[in-house]
């Protein structure tokens, strides 16, 4: 409002008064009695990605609980790191499936071209970002481990709430009911 | 008997208000803080704490257990005196500053105040104008190019707006025919002075804004041009010194604009207790200079001289002029 009238009474008048001055301070009063859009990450909140996010790799398995995974080894070979270590062998069954399957993460750019080689839609980039830790060895992950690993999200682009640990490593569990806000409702967009 | 009470209750007075000044930039950082953070559309200060309310101890501690350092150019002495010559004149200051009348706690009359000067005003001008001491000083001793040009700035900005901020209050003066500060806000009992006196007011709040320093005229402390100003050689206690008094000027100003244009601890529509009326006035005058500090940007050096002397100076000069017109 005050705007308006500044841009009306512009010249000496708007200039005596000091018009322009007064329509700065009641932007900034306005803005220090709006919500405020820190999140707060590691204490109470935390953001779950978008589908698109590309985070810590997941083997997808099939009903019977086996990964689909039949180790044609072509992410490996399309892996510009490296990273991927794939040993194939025979089951019972007589299927081809990785016994070694081993990704790198401190090598690992994330650059997702796995993902885009996979045949059997087994390997994928996942929502899972908190992966860092002390000792490059254990960033060496083996088939268990990213089988066991969060997929996708279905929605994603959210903050929820969480909780921040410190029992065991420094973990931060989301909690509730998985409701998630969105982070821009706070934000103004002119 | 009655005299040896009478000491009693100034040494009591006396350490009451150096403990609360002491400890006040305590919550006023905190304040200034969060301010700048919902300002900025952030949370400011969370994690130590219920909402951060302990971050200034954390800061304190911080500050306390830093390397003491000085620079082996330095001026050991004048180096070592500058953050006391900052820090003193600001406690000094409040001996004169009423916050009330008097208030009778079990049978005996308390008076406010320490003291209750006849040349109140002038006294506190006198003594806030020796801080400017310890901030050159600072500059000087420490021997280096960003404090020494910080410290020049200070000295022509002290200089320039301690003139306009002298002259808006004669104003005051004249309409309270005294220069006690009990007398002046006597006088504001059926209508506050900033009604009689609006021009008077808003040059002695630019001036007072360019007196302590604060943006948009912190020349001294420029952290963009000048690293920090007349303190960048300084850390740890002596560093914190300065804060202190810093902070401690602002709540002067706040209490100085209270008292001469604001009716001090005289209460509008709503009866609360002079005390509480002070305090609030003084914590909303407070609050403004924060405000202040994180909307506007720095004037340029030469537009900050250009508003000294060519603006505030001649209408203090015009609000007199007006003044002794009506008076008469």
């Amino acid at each position: 409002m005050v705007a308006k009238v500044a841009r009306k009474v512009s010249g000496w008048i708007g200039w005596a008064f000091f018009l322009d001055l007064l329509d700065g301070l009641s932007l900034t009063l306005s803005y220090m009695f709006s919500k405020t859009i820190t999140e707060r990450y590691p204490d109470d909140e935390k953001w779950i990605p978008f589908p698109r996010y590309r985070g810590h790799h997941f083997l997808k398995s099939n009903a019977e609980g086996k990964t689909n995974c039949v180790a044609c080894e072509l992410c490996s070979r399309i892996c510009p790191c490296r990273c991927i270590t794939v040993v194939p062998h025979e089951d019972e069954d007589g299927e081809r499936h990785p016994q070694v399957f081993e990704i790198d993460l401190g090598r690992c750019l994330f650059c997702g071209l796995c993902e885009d080689a996979c045949p059997a839609d087994a390997i994928a980039l996942g929502r899972h970002y908190e992966f860092c830790d002390h000792d490059s060895k254990t960033l060496v992950v083996g088939r268990d481990a990213l089988m066991a690993m969060p997929g996708k999200v279905e929605r994603g682009g959210e903050v929820v709430a969480a909780r921040l640990s410190t029992e065991v490593g420094v973990t931060v569990t989301a909690t509730g009911d998985g409701e998630g806000v969105d982070w821009w409702r706070h934000i103004r967009r002119r | 008997m009655e005299s040896f009470f009478a000491i009693g209750l100034i040494i009591g007075k006396l350490a009451v208000v150096i403990a609360i000044l002491l400890v006040l930039p305590i919550p006023l950082t905190w304040i200034e803080r969060k301010i700048a953070g919902h300002i900025q559309q952030r949370l400011g200060p969370m994690r130590v704490g219920w909402h951060g309310l302990l971050q200034p101890l954390a800061d304190g501690i911080k500050l306390l257990t830093k390397e003491d350092h000085i620079p082996t150019e330095a001026d050991r002495f004048l180096f070592t005196l500058a953050p006391i010559i900052a820090l003193v004149p600001p406690f000094l200051v409040f001996v004169a500053i009423p916050i009330g009348d008097s208030v009778t706690i079990f049978g005996t009359e308390i008076t406010l105040y320490l003291a209750d000067m006849n040349v109140g005003l002038l006294y506190i001008l006198a003594v806030a104008g020796i801080e400017v001491y310890g901030v050159i000083f600072a500059g000087w001793a420490s021997n280096s190019k960003y404090a020494v040009l910080g410290s020049l700035r200070t000295c022509a900005q002290m200089i320039s707006y301690e003139i306009p901020m002298g002259f808006s209050v004669i104003g005051v003066v004249m309409l309270a025919h005294s220069m006690s500060l009990l007398d002046i806000v006597e006088a504001q009992a059926g209508l506050w002075n900033v009604v009689y006196q609006p021009l008077g007011f808003f040059v002695f709040f630019v001036a007072g804004l360019a007196e302590a320093q604060r943006i948009p005229f912190d020349l001294p402390e420029a952290e963009g041009d000048l690293c920090a100003g007349y303190h960048t050689e300084y850390s740890g206690i002596r560093f914190s010194f300065f804060m202190i008094s810093e902070y401690l000027i602002v709540v002067f100003l706040s209490a100085l604009i209270v008292l001469l244009f604001f009716g001090g601890w005289h209460g509008i529509l709503i009866p609360l207790p002079p005390v509480v009326w002070f305090l609030l006035k003084l914590s909303f005058f407070i609050w403004v200079f924060m405000w202040l500090r994180f909307t506007f940007p720095r004037y340029r050096y030469d537009q900050l001289m250009s508003i000294g002397w060519k603006v505030l100076l001649p209408l203090s000069l015009a609000n007199i002029l007006i003044s002794g017109i009506f008076m008469l």
